[in-house]
Formats: C-alpha cells, structure tokens, sequence
C-alpha cells in the first residue's frame, strides 16, 4: 500500500508530458473521462476508494487518503513558477479593477491581455493549444485571478464550466473543432443551466430541444436567465429536455447537453444585468428561438445532460479555496499596511489587541482555506476518476464564508476610510458575497453534503439498525460495549498520533481532537439515521449542523496534513502554520462538540422547534408581527 | 357624617336647570318608590334627543341637587341600565362621571372590624354591577376610575379589587383574536365583500376582483336596472388546482353561506367540485436522477435508504383526515340569484379558460342572499337566517360557456 502510494505521489516524475499510459486497466467510460480530463498525469495505480469524507459518516479516518499532503513534482513546480510572475505582473500593471468595477465592462485590451498569457485555456490540453494545467496548478493561477473578481469569474464560467463539457464530454471532433478557439481566447463559452422556473430545482428545466423529422438537427426553444458571459459567449454549453424512450419504451422527458454556436441563429441576449458586485463580468438572459443544433453536437449521450451537469459543477467547485485565500493575502497586505502607519493614542493600531485579532483571524482564513484547497485538488489530481464531490463543496462552503468574514473585518480595521471608495475594499465586499451564492447556493450545498453522506453511511449501516429496532441483544450489546468503551477512553487512536503517526507530534494535541471528533461524528451519524431513516431529508436543521461539522473536521484534517509536512521537510515559517493548525483546530473541535451534542438531541431541547415556530409565524403573515414597543393596552 | 341609607323617594331637591328642576321637584310626589322614578327621569329629560350630553345632563343635576346624594345607588342602576339607550354604553368618561356619582370617603372602612365586615355592601355591590357593566361593553377602566374607586371604597374593597380583575385580565385578552374584525365594518358593500372575503380566505397570494361594480341606472324607457355587486377572491394556488380539474366533472356553485361579522351576516358563495375520486388521482413522478441520492447540482430531495423514522422521533398526530372537494373560488354579490351568478362564473372563465369546457352545476339555496343586519333579523343558530324552508333547488345548466353566451 504505501509503495503504491509514493508512486502517485511522485506522478509522473520519469514520465514525459502527455504520455498516455493506461496499461491494464479495464478502461470503463468514466476512467475514460478522466484521462481525457488530466491528460498530463496517466500514472495508474491500484484503484482507490477515494472517499474521505463519506467514510467520515461512519466515524472512519481513511488517513491514507489525506496523508501526506498532495505534493506536485519538481518539473510542475517549476513550470509554475515561471509562468506565474508574469500573470501577476500584469495583475498588478495592466488591470485596473477600479475601472472596471466602475464602468461594468472588462477593456478589450485587458481582454486581450489575458488571452495573450494563455489564461483563456488553463486546463485545455496541450494539443488543444490551451496550457494544459492539472487542478492544483489551476488552483495557483486562481489565487492571481482572484485579485480582479470580474475577471476570475468571466474566466471560470469560460473555462470551468463553460467549456468544461466538451473538455469532460466531447468527442474528438468535438474537441477537435472547439477547443483551440476556446483555448485561445477568440471564443467565449458560456454555462446555460439555469431558468426562471428552475432557480434551484433542476427538474423544473422548460427548454427542451426537439428531433427534426430528418433526424440530423435538434430545434431549442426556451430561455435561460442569470448566464454569465451570456453577452459574449460564441459557443454556449446548453442543457435542454430531449424526450429519450426509457427501457419500457416509453417516452421520457431527459435532459441533454447541447454545444450551441450562436452563428446557428435564434440566439439572443438580453440586457446585462445591473449587479451589486462582479460589475465588470457579463451576466445576462439568454434566448434561444428555434436553433438548430446538428445532433452531432450533443454532449456525451442524448438524455444523459444531467450527469454532464453535475460533473461539471462538482469539478469547479474547489478552485474557490485557493482564489478566496489569494483575496485574503491581497486583503491582509493592504490593511496592515494601514495598521502599522495610523496612530490612534499615540499608539499604532496594530498594537490593540482587538486589531491584532482581526489580522489573526484573517491569516487563519486564508490558511485553512488554501490547505483545504490545495488537498482536494491534489486528491482530484489523482489517477483515476477520483469523486471529490463532497470535499469540493465543503471547499466552497467553507471559503466563501470565511472569505465574506474576513473581507468584512479587513474593512474594519480601515474604520471609515474602509468604507469609502478610496479604497478597494468596499469592492472586495460587494465582491465576495456572490462567492455565497453562486456554483450551487451554500445552503444547498450543505444539503447536498450531508446528504450524500447519510446515503453512503445509510446503506452500510441499514442492516444494523433495523437489527437494533428488532432489538437483537447482540447489537445492542456491542453498541453498548462500544459506547462505554469510547467514554471510558476518552481519547480515541485512529492512528493519526502515536509511534506510526502520520501527524506531526507537535501537533498531537490537535490530531486527538480530530480523532474524538471524528468518532463522535461518526456515532452522531449513527444515531440520527436510527433516528430519523430516510425523512432526514426533510430535517435542514440538523443537515445543515451535520454539514458544518463535517467541514470543520475536513478543514482540520487538511490543516494537520499540510503543516506536519512543512514541518517535516521544514518549510520556512513552519512554527506559524503550526501555531495556526492547533489554534483552528481548537476552535473546531469546540464547535463541532457544541453541535454534535445539539445534534443527539431532540427539536425542542436543541431549538429548532423555536426557529421553526419563529419563522412559521413571521412567514404566516410575511411580516414582522411584534408590536411596537411603544405601543400600549391602556 | 354618617347616616343609613333611605330610599330614593324622599329626597328633596334644587337644581339650577329649570326643567330638570321641575321634573325632579314633581318626583317625590309620585309617591312612587321603585326604581322607576330614576328611569322616569332620564325619559322625560329625553324625550326628543338621547345623547351623551343629555345623560351627562341628568347625572349632574342629580349630583347637585342634594349635597348628600340620597338615593345615587339606585339612581346609577338606574343609569347603567339606561346607557345603551343614550349610545354611551362604550364612553369610559360617562362611567367615570357616573362613579363621581357616588359620595367620597363616606364607604372607606375605618378601622379593621369595618374592614374585615362587607362594609356599605349594597354601595360596594353597586360599585361592582358598575364595573361589570363597563366589562361587558369591553371598556377599560382608566387611571381617573382608580382613583374614583379609592376615594369612594378605599384600596381594599370589593369594586377595587374588581377593578384590579379587569386591569389584570383585560390588557391579556385584547388583543387574543388572531383575526380581529374592526368595530366599524365598511359601509360600501364592495369594501366589505372585500373585507370578508379576504378574512375566509386568509391567504396572501389571494387577490379580490370586482367584477361587477354595483350600479343603478334608469333607461331611457323608463326601466330601471339594476346592477348587483360581484366580488370574487382566487389565489393562485386554486387557479392551478382549477387547471388541473378533470373536464368531465362538473364543478359547483354553491351558496349562499353566512359570514358573521360582528352583528353583520353577510353571505358567500362557493365554485368548487367534489372530491377526486382515488383512482383518478394522479401521482406526479419524479425523476430519481433529478431528486435522488448523489444528486449535486441540486440537493437531493429523497435518500434510498429502507429506514424510517423512529417513532421516539416521530411528533405528527393521528389525525383521521376527512378528504373534501377543492374550493376554486368564491364571490359575494348583491344579487343571489343565478344570473348574477352565472356572470360570475362568465368573468372567472378569462383567468380560468378551463371553464369553458367543464359544466357547471348551480346548487342555490332559497335566500336573497342580501346583506342583513342584526336589527333586521336576529341571529337564531337554530332557525336558518333566510327565511322558508331549506330549498335545494338544483339547477341543471349547459356548460358555463354558453351560459355566457346567453348573457
């Protein structure tokens, strides 16, 4: 096992660029997939359960899976490196964000800038002409793109979900006749999912696209809303019902995944829409009016769009990480260059204790949120069709919120000032707060979190429950035995600490947390499936303290992985990120404990039967229904 | 000073209103000892205009007239069972002034034998039926009756512990009616088929169409027509239910209801159909890869697990669910009858096209479906408020269609 591991991590050390090796593996569609997906990294190794997260639901540390910290080779690291200084160089020169968020549109010559550094196909293979980049390098340029949020999202709805299905999907011909245009940047691609009936409920899609009688076009009627780059897009990834006979036979309404030109006509845009944030990136309806899309650009297979979708949200989701942290980074710089020069009682602000937490609140942000980034993107780099799914989403969540909190204390400490548009942090506010909203709502995510979980933990877990409901003595017994075991040893060794530890001892303080979490977590799982079975779905309360803890106990996971290497092969400052692991991770663990116990407890103990009531009664009469406190009886 | 209560028939008087003065002068020669002769007074005081102010009128020439009040036990009864009359039932100032009818200091127990005895208990019980009164009509006692109350019974008598009930009770119980109906009901009958309309229906999504503005309009042939009001509530929610109706099933007009308000009945009527029958009810299937399990780019909405909820988890009721028929809409109209009606049903057909094509059924009851007040009938629950019998007449009618043709 472990031979097998240093040769994934080692990737492709002795292996030349784009060298396809997929020798004696039985290549399944989905494998498949995924080779055209990383074409750079062909190593096949013994297949992996890659499922940290899920395992988490039964109480299972898979650290095999989380340590060591994904490194990338010599020659990546290199080659990042060198193509990095000047893409920050022209971040820093060429790109005027103020402008750009004042007058809502991206200047072509920064447009063509972007395009001239190659940042228009990151991710679209060599032979392509895109830069061919893996997930954690994308990462890294993403921490750059961050600087300007209009820019970082017109370039990932192009890439990371605009043309990602034809990168994922496509068949050669596909790739073959789109890619190069779209790597280079002559072509703009754009992601039309979303409708006004279907905001977050896919199944309510109205577009659909119907067979001509020849049987070589299909026709697309419908609109699409909220599509950025829908103003520019040249070729458009567009998801519309197709009717598909199931295996009965019977007719069936499914979705398909259509690339459509807008030279095929009855492609229309609808006016930019006038947003809080992200002013310079292009958002807008749009219309399609019988256009004829030939059947030969379907995506993957007619009737098999939604998986498509899904993939490609999942795949996306992650870079969020390492762009909020690179945000965060900007954000710190440029407050404490405030801090150390504003004198308030003679003294300077960054010796008030309430500043200095702000700072350290930032600095850990951005520390958690880069180590959580880069593992699951080391982890997606894998061989194999590795699903990170849930640990991308957790990304997201968990970046996007701690982005919006510490955007908002970095303007804090500029007081007023901050509040102007002298500075540019009113803009990363504005900015920042889509990173909540867009790529799958974060409240949806944490559903989809939790959920995913549940099911995965569910159907191993079936069997010994309904056991337990019959009231076999033996199960019973066993989880007696293991409750009392685990109260008695209040300390549980999953491995992580120890003589094989994979933690640094420095941080073993920590890892035990993790370890107690993660056990708790687990039985806590246990107990809410016995409790509630499938109805959970319907409890968002208690999904919603599920997926919080789980974040919390991933975060902590990517932090004690990522500073015990540091410490390890002794990173410069490696006693900070230390100081920042154990500092997060007692806050986590104390979080986590705080929900945990709430979750072993029932609606009226823990208040989610007040909040219902609260809002039922608010949402009753759609309006606050106190009275006013002046008001009087007699 | 003290003195034994004497009945109100001795008492001499002086007032400085000549015709109060009079009639109050003539009192004692009626040598009449019931409580009639204070009736009496507010009657001929107020033969012609019974207003606040000449109640007001009475109540301070009775003050006047004898600096020891003689007989203001059964002058107040007297008073409280005349105040509807003169419309002051609900006029805090008049109990209050009503009160200051009672002379001060004379009922304050003195020492703790008095105290511990029912002192003065037929002043005290008059105090008590005073405030009763006040409680029934729903006034609350302000600051001004306290202290009234502590002047003429002392802090721990009988009316001042009543008046300490109703301050507790009161102020807890106002505002109790989550669906208050406001003391003054709108005139227009438009406004208040709006009103009640949006109070049965209490949904917010609803909206209220006039669809006939009531109207009187004399030809030029001399006839006179006129228009009855229609009002017609629907909410979205029922339109989409209405979509759904199955065409071949016919949907009802019903009515008219009763809808107290108050003392107003108004009545309503009904569209709906009968229950869907099982085994034309259609469940909507859903698409597994849309709402089930690893579903990402929306949340799953069903987990395949074979768990259920356990039952130490599970807080719903048994409740036994009696299934009724949809209710697509309701109106209120001036006019009962089935023309009215029928336009009715004509004008929800532009929002609701469907039904063109479903026959409509008119199950009217007898009744002219007016607005009543309580001063036209009294409410009996026992005896329907329209008059005859129950009859049901059914009327068979085309489809809606070309009832509006017909219009």
């Amino acid at each position: 096992m472990n031979l097998s591991r240093i040769t994934v991590w080692s990737r492709a050390a002795t292996l030349g660029k784009g060298v396809r090796l997929a020798a004696g593996v039985r290549r399944t569609g989905e494998e498949e997939l995924a080779t055209h997906l990383q074409p750079r990294r062909l190593i096949v190794s013994s297949a992996r359960s890659l499922a940290y997260a899920k395992d988490l639901f039964l109480g299972k540390l898979n650290k095999n899976e989380v340590f060591p910290y994904p490194e990338i080779s010599h020659e990546e690291l290199e080659e990042i490196n060198q193509f990095v200084p000047p893409v920050e160089k022209f971040f820093r020169e060429d790109v005027n964000s103020k402008k750009i968020d004042e007058e809502a549109v991206i200047p072509q010559a920064t447009l063509t800038g972007l395009k001239a550094l190659g940042l228009f196909g990151i991710q679209v293979p060599e032979e392509y002409g895109g830069l061919g980049l893996s997930n954690t390098m994308y990462a890294r340029l993403g921490e750059i793109l961050s600087l300007d949020a209009a820019i970082a999202v017109t370039l990932s709805a192009h890439q990371a979900i605009g043309l990602k299905g034809i990168l994922m999907a496509g068949t050669e011909q596909q790739k073959a006749k789109y890619l190069p245009r779209l790597a280079s940047g002559e072509h703009m691609a754009a992601f039309c999912l979303t409708e006004p009936g279907s905001g977050s409920d896919a199944a309510s899609i109205q577009t659909r696209a119907t067979l001509t009688e020849d049987g070589k076009h299909f026709v697309l009627n419908g609109s699409k809303i909220w599509i950025s780059n829908g103003g520019w897009a040249d070729i458009m990834t567009v998801f519309a019902r197709t009717e598909v006979l199931d295996a009965d036979g019977q007719k069936k309404d499914k979705i398909t995944a259509f690339i459509v030109e807008r030279a095929f006509g009855g492609v229309s845009s609808g006016k930019p829409e006038d947003k809080l944030g992200i002013r310079g990136s292009n958002t807008c309806e749009v219309t399609f009016e019988d256009t004829k899309v030939p059947v030969e650009n379907v995506i993957g297979e007619v009737g098999g769009g939604f998986k498509i979708a899904m993939n490609i949200l999942n795949s996306g989701r992650f870079s969020m990480g390492s762009a909020c942290a690179g945000m965060i980074k900007k954000l710190i710089e440029m407050a404490a260059e405030y801090a150390g020069t504003r004198k308030q009682f003679n003294k300077k602000l960054t010796e008030f204790g309430m500043v200095q937490e702000k700072f350290a609140i930032m600095a850990q942000n951005a520390f958690v949120m880069e180590s959580m980034a880069y593992l699951t993107a080391g982890m997606m780099d894998r061989p194999g069709l590795p699903d990170c799914s849930v640990e991308a989403a957790m990304v997201k969540v968990f970046s996007s919120e701690g982005a919006w909190v510490c955007v908002s204390e970095a303007l804090q400490v500029l007081g007023g000032v901050g509040y102007t548009k002298n500075y540019p942090f009113e803009r990363f506010l504005r900015d920042c707060r889509i990173l909540q909203i867009f790529e799958g709502t974060n409240e949806i995510l944490r559903m989809y979190i939790a959920l995913t979980g549940m099911q995965y933990a569910g159907k191993i877990l079936t069997g010994k429950i309904k056991e337990m409901k019959r009231g076999s003595v033996g199960v019973v017994l066993e989880m007696l035995g293991k409750k009392v075991h685990g109260s008695l040893r209040r300390n549980q060794d999953l491995g992580l600490t120890g003589q094989d530890g994979l933690v640094h001892p420095s941080l073993t303080e920590s890892a035990k947390m993790l370890e107690e979490n993660a056990v708790l977590f687990g039985s806590t799982v246990e107990s809410l499936l016995y409790r509630y079975g499938k109805t959970i779905v319907e409890e968002q309360l208690v999904l919603k303290r599920v997926a919080d803890t789980l974040i919390n106990i991933y975060a902590m996971t990517a932090v004690l992985s990522r500073s015990s290497r540091s410490i390890s092969i002794g990173l410069r400052n490696h006693d900070h990120e230390v100081l920042l692991a154990n500092n997060f991770c007692k806050e986590a663990y104390f979080k986590n404990n705080y929900w945990l116990v709430q979750l072993q407890k029932g609606s009226p103990e823990n208040n989610d039967a007040n909040i219902k009531k609260i809002a039922q009664a608010v949402l009753e009469k759609r309006a606050y229904i106190c009275s006013h406190p002046l008001d009087r009886t007699y | 000073p003290r003195w034994l209560h004497c009945g109100s028939a001795f008492c001499k008087n002086k007032s400085d209103s000549e015709e109060l003065q009079k009639i109050v002068e003539n009192e004692p020669q009626k040598n009449d000892r019931s409580l009639v002769t204070h009736d009496d007074l507010f009657e001929r005081t107020s033969k012609d205009s019974k207003t606040k102010a000449s109640f007001n009128k009475v109540v301070e020439v009775f003050s006047k007239k004898d600096i020891r009040r003689r007989g203001h036990v059964e002058f107040i009864y007297a008073a409280l069972k005349k105040m509807p009359e003169f419309g002051v039932e609900r006029d805090i100032a008049v109990y209050n002034k009503l009160l200051d009818v009672f002379p001060k200091d004379v009922f304050v127990p003195q020492n703790f034998i008095q105290k511990m005895f029912n002192h003065y208990p037929r002043q005290q019980e008059c105090g008590v039926q005073l405030l009763e009164q006040m409680e029934n009509y729903g006034i609350m006692p302000n600051v001004e009756t306290k202290v009234l109350l502590v002047q003429i019974f002392g802090k721990k008598s009988h009316p001042m512990r009543k008046y300490q009930r109703i301050m507790y009770w009161f102020p807890k119980f106002r505002n109790a009616n989550p669906f208050p109906v406001p003391r003054e009901l709108p005139k227009d009958p438009v406004d208040l088929a709006h009103f009640s309309l949006t109070r049965i229906a209490n949904d917010l999504d609803a909206t209220v169409t006039v669809y006939q503005h009531p109207l009187t309009d004399i030809t030029e042939t001399g006839e006179e027509i006129s228009q009855p009001h229609i009002v017609g509530i629907q909410s979205p929610e029922q339109r989409a239910l209405l979509a759904k109706h199955n065409p071949n099933r016919p949907v009802f007009v019903e009515g008219p209801f009763p809808l107290w308000l108050r003392k107003t009945c108004v009545h309503y009527y009904l569209l709906r159909a009968e229950p869907v029958p099982p085994e034309e009810k259609l469940e909507e299937e859903l698409d597994p890869e849309l709402v089930g399990p690893e579903q990402s780019l929306f949340y799953p909405q069903l987990l395949s697990l074979d768990l259920n909820r356990d039952l130490g988890d599970d807080d719903s009721f048994d409740i036994d669910e009696v299934e009724e028929g949809p209710v697509y809409a309701m109106c209120m109209t001036g006019g009962g009858d089935q023309a009215t009606l029928a336009h009715w049903i004509c004008r929800l057909q532009e929002t609701n096209p469907i039904l063109g094509r479903v026959p409509t059924f008119f199950r009217l009851e007898a009744g002219s479906g007016e607005l009543q007040t309580a001063a036209g009938v009294q409410y009996n629950p026992g005896q329907n408020p329209q008059a005859g019998p129950e009859m049901e007449h059914i009327t068979e009618q085309e489809a809606a269609r070309s009832q509006g043709m017909k219009q």
